[in-house]
């Protein structure tokens, strides 16, 4: 786990501590997430029981405009778009449709686009966004972190903004200064809720 | 004479050169599987033919290896069928310890996490007691083991083997009364196992599976069955038309003391009971023939010998 700045995994049993350090590697790795996490610190008390995972995540790529994967050249009538990365293509196509029109959207081979339209219509495609990858993210995280919790700890509360997230769980009901347990948490990393 | 268990693994040509070989020495084969241009038989056959086989086998690129749990249904008991157990390491003890010849059954309990929601229901409970042992895998904390496991082993009569995150010594000390197998370091993980490390593991899995079926084969041997199970395989594949019919990888499964027949109770526990074994005596003569609690089969349970006073 080098790409993570801190990686704490905090359980007052040793052989389930790196259990957890490894499954929380591993869960991570698998859902491409090391490269968005900054800091973790994971808390797990099976004596409780419970699950505290507080972190920070690093400065999220913006959004995906339409220059970013494709070139778009003007003529009269007639507006070509040829994709360089077709990872973003079927969602600029949607864009395309709502705004000018199945008919007029046409799409001869893979990498290229033939838009039908007015030339002063064809203005400001270059701009489009078409993805923001930050909006899916938060799910990813979430669900990788209950992934990592051990299983049975149905009851969640789960927190993400600012860069900050965090996850608690348990079997039981949550106690109610949660919060200030994900503020001492928080803290351990040197950071602030 | 003394059958043994073995895997015969080899080329397709002439595998039917085996097949007869091992049937005309009085052994069975317990499972066939052909894959591509390969044959594996698993199989049970006299000790003192082995090297016949593997002689006989040699030209046929065939080569002969004991497989101590051929003839065995064991049941890998896996806490639920979420990603948090699945497909590690529920399916890698599984599929690990069918290379050794066991049938393996997995079963995923409904609500086994938690450690104060975990239960066993009666379903869950009767399934595991049909087969010949159980594997019980459960998670890394031992608090969590302690306060569970007496809830999971409730009304279980078969051999048990506990695997679980800390070390045998541990849960060696925290299980209490005690169970029949331990191994420990293998509790919850999320990766696969191809370490070399994480093999010795598994391999000390079918160790210990090994070491605690034996013991129970000894105790068997004591008073054994009226009819071996594998012969009373054959006599069923002899006589009943019908279970040449059935699509499922093992339409009779072989266990210690008893089979798992996969035809519909209702309409086949009549017709089975009356299939003669030897002379007069049926199959209704020396087994009990009862519904299975996995769908709608048949369990045939052996009688002891001291039951029934009868061996064919």
């Amino acid at each position: 786990m080098e790409a993570i700045e801190y990686f704490e995994v905090e359980c007052p049993e040793e052989t389930g501590r790196n259990y957890y350090r490894r499954i929380a590697d591993v869960v991570l790795l698998d859902h491409n997430l090391l490269r968005v996490i900054q800091k973790l610190h994971i808390s797990i008390d099976p004596r409780v029981p419970l699950f505290i995972a507080v972190g920070i995540t690093r400065k999220l790529p913006g959004v995906i405009r339409v220059r970013d994967f494709a070139n778009v050249n003007t003529q009269d009538q007639k507006t070509t778009i040829s994709i360089a990365d077709e990872t973003y293509l079927a969602p600029f196509l949607k864009i395309l449709w709502e705004r000018f029109g199945g008919d007029r959207v046409l799409q001869p081979d893979r990498f290229t686009i033939i838009l039908s339209i007015a030339a002063a219509d064809a203005e400001g495609i270059e701009d489009i966004p078409v993805i923001d990858p930050s909006e899916s993210l938060y799910k990813d995280l979430i669900y990788a972190l209950q992934v990592i919790q051990p299983e049975g700890f149905k009851v969640r509360r789960q927190y993400y903004g600012r860069g900050r997230f965090y996850l608690v769980a348990s079997e039981d009901t949550l106690p109610e200064d949660i919060e200030d347990l994900v503020r001492e948490k928080f803290a351990l990393m040197g950071e602030q809720l | 004479m003394n059958l043994v268990p073995v895997t015969y693994k080899g080329g397709i040509y002439r595998h039917d050169v085996i097949v007869d070989l091992i049937e005309d020495l009085g052994g069975y084969i317990i499972q066939k599987h052909v894959i591509a241009q390969e044959v594996v038989l698993q199989a049970l056959v006299p000790r003192e033919d082995i090297d016949l086989i593997a002689r006989i086998g040699k030209p046929l690129t065939g080569e002969i290896t004991p497989s101590p749990l051929v003839g065995t249904e064991i049941a890998v008991v896996t806490m639920s069928l979420e990603i948090h157990h699945l497909p590690h390491a529920s399916c890698d003890v599984a599929e690990y310890i069918r290379r050794f010849g066991a049938k393996t059954n997995m079963v995923g309990l409904a609500r086994g996490f938690g450690k104060r929601i975990a239960q066993l229901n009666d379903e869950e409970r009767d399934v595991i007691n049909e087969h010949d042992l159980a594997v019980f895998l459960l998670g890394n904390f031992e608090t969590c083991i302690e306060q569970k496991f007496p809830v999971l082993r409730r009304g279980i009569h078969v051999p048990i083997i506990v695997l679980g995150g800390p070390s045998t010594e541990t849960l060696k000390r925290i299980i209490d009364p005690p169970v029949d197998g331990y191994v420990g370091n293998v509790g919850r993980f999320m990766h696969r196992t191809k370490e070399s490390e994480e093999l010795d593991k598994l391999e000390e899995v079918a160790d210990e599976i090994t070491r605690v079926l034996d013991a129970q084969r000894d105790e068997i041997a004591k008073d054994p069955p009226s009819v071996s199970p594998a012969r009373l395989m054959d006599v069923i594949n002899d006589q009943l038309d019908d279970i040449h019919e059935v699509l499922s990888p093992t339409p009779i499964t072989v266990q210690m003391t008893g089979l798992r027949v996969k035809l519909p109770y209702d309409r086949y526990a009549g017709v089975l009971k009356e299939l003669a074994i030897e002379g007069k005596v049926t199959i209704g003569d020396v087994a009990d023939i009862l519904p299975s609690r996995m769908r709608d089969y048949i369990l045939v349970r052996i009688k002891p010998f001291s039951e029934t006073n009868i061996m064919v």
